[in-house]
């Protein structure tokens, strides 16, 4: 275990209260813990790939923020209008 | 340990610390509006501590850009992504 690895693995209790938001609120609610969720993972997918030395773990750090960010405007839309 | 040690410890300390405070205070706060406030602090400091100590780790290479990357990517998506979840909020409670 190396610090990248402590750091990572003290990040993964970071989504006990977005799951415990997710579960328990109103669906808005919901969607703010999904969005702190995803960048709590983008954060810990950087420190493993640190971690592990390996970058393809990079790569999908890279591609979350953009990913999470459009599925993020179409839920807030469909929330907003129709649920 | 060196300190270039000690500084990415330190750097990677303070990240995780401010972004675990960044969802307690998401289970602590009552509105959806004051949850958001705290949503969008984590996207703010800690990727860029974070993109400091892998800097600081391999310098301006790959890994190191790309961390960078990342976070000036959270920072600016954010307040979007704020705004629309806002208003949907907003138009939920009319």
């Amino acid at each position: 275990m190396n610090v990248w690895l402590w750091g990572a693995t003290a990040l993964l209790l970071g989504f006990v209260p977005c799951g415990w938001i997710a579960l328990r609120a109103g669906y808005v609610d919901a969607l703010v813990a999904l969005q702190t969720a995803g960048t709590v993972t983008t954060l810990v997918l950087i420190l493993f790939s640190e971690g592990f030395d390996r970058a393809s773990y990079m790569g999908l750090a890279i591609a979350l923020p953009f990913v999470g960010f459009v599925g993020s405007l179409f839920m807030a839309r469909f929330l907003g209008r129709h649920l | 340990m060196t300190a270039r040690d000690i500084a990415i410890a330190l750097l990677i300390a303070a990240a995780v610390t401010g972004e675990l405070l960044c969802c307690v205070g998401l289970v602590v706060m009552r509105t959806v509006y004051d949850r958001l406030h705290y949503a969008m602090a984590a996207t703010s400091v800690p990727p860029f501590l974070i993109a400091i100590a892998v800097l600081i780790e391999e310098g301006w290479t790959q890994p190191g850009i790309n961390a960078l990357v990342v976070a000036l990517a959270l920072f600016v998506t954010s307040p979007v992504l704020a705004h629309a979840t806002a208003r949907a909020a907003r138009s939920r409670r009319r």
